[in-house]
């Protein structure tokens, strides 16, 4: 199991399910969940870089730490956003909230 | 335990975590319900902790399950049961819009990068360096006040940012209306 290849492909299928979803999804919650599957190839590809090549073993862990923070965030913001539109139009369709208007 | 034991365990390990992900990620995207695509979420997350763990970084694979098993879905979960109207699931998909445009349209999207990053990957991905020793705790935490102590800083302030933004988004005005 000490082929880079093997795990780029990994986090290659993750990120193109995930691509794939945050397109086809029209509800908000869909579409965050595709993001999370997006955001955690990203992160498999970090490592397996950092496993197998970069010289620092320690590099690709924390960008990998640093990603889970973000989504962490990103997650928390998503939330509060997609209560407040549904509070405002009853749905989380995308395609429900085209006024710009607050 | 023996060197060719440990090998076919790490083969093992790989095709379990392998089908973990597929089968999350599908589930994830394909699944009407969204309860459903959020479990198949859940599967996913275990199997790149488990990736991870093959990669030779635990500390990786546990906060891998502490942050997005246990904060992140918890998070999600809380969006699509707030958002629950009398008729059912809110943003619950119907598998008839499957056959539309959309997804076929999605479909391509996604083959795209697919195919050019596995050209890429299969013509000029190096070769793996030899094996190196696990990076302990304290490495890793030398890195982070080190070198990467502007971006740890910054995250803080990012995450400090998202939860006061979270509550001043979320807070109900009652008199306003």
């Amino acid at each position: 199991m000490n082929s880079l290849h093997t795990y780029l492909f990994i986090a290659l299928v993750l990120f193109c399910i995930g691509l794939f979803g945050l397109l086809k999804r029209r509800s908000l919650i869909g579409m965050l969940i595709s993001v999370e599957l997006m955001l955690n190839g990203a992160g498999l590809n970090f490592m397996a870089f950092n496993r197998f090549l970069a010289p620092d073993p320690a590099v690709g862990q924390v960008a990998v730490l640093f990603i889970m923070g973000i989504a962490a965030a990103e997650a928390a913001i998503a939330l509060s956003l997609i209560l407040a539109l549904f509070r405002k139009i009853r749905s989380v369709n995308v395609e429900q909230a085209r006024q710009l208007k607050g | 335990m023996g060197e060719a034991l440990q090998q076919q365990l790490a083969y093992v390990g790989y095709g379990l975590y392998l089908l973990l992900i597929i089968a999350g990620g599908l589930a994830a995207v394909m699944s009407t319900s969204l309860v459903r695509a959020l479990m198949g979420l859940i599967l996913t997350l275990f199997g790149v902790a488990g990736m991870f763990l093959l990669m030779n970084a635990p500390f990786l694979a546990f906060m891998q399950i502490l942050i997005y098993v246990g904060a992140v879905s918890v998070l999600i979960f809380f969006a699509i049961m707030l958002t629950k109207t009398p008729e059912g699931e809110a943003g619950a998909e119907n598998m008839l819009e499957w056959i539309g445009m959309r997804a076929g349209l999605a479909v391509l999207a996604a083959l795209t990068p697919a195919i050019i990053m596995a050209t890429l990957i299969v013509k000029k991905a190096p070769a793996a360096l030899a094996l190196k020793p696990e990076v302990t705790l304290a490495q890793l935490g030398e890195f982070l006040t080190g070198p990467f102590v502007l971006a740890f800083e910054l995250i803080s302030v990012v995450l400090l940012a998202a939860m006061a933004g979270a509550v001043v988004l979320g807070f109900e005005r009652r008199k306003g209306k």
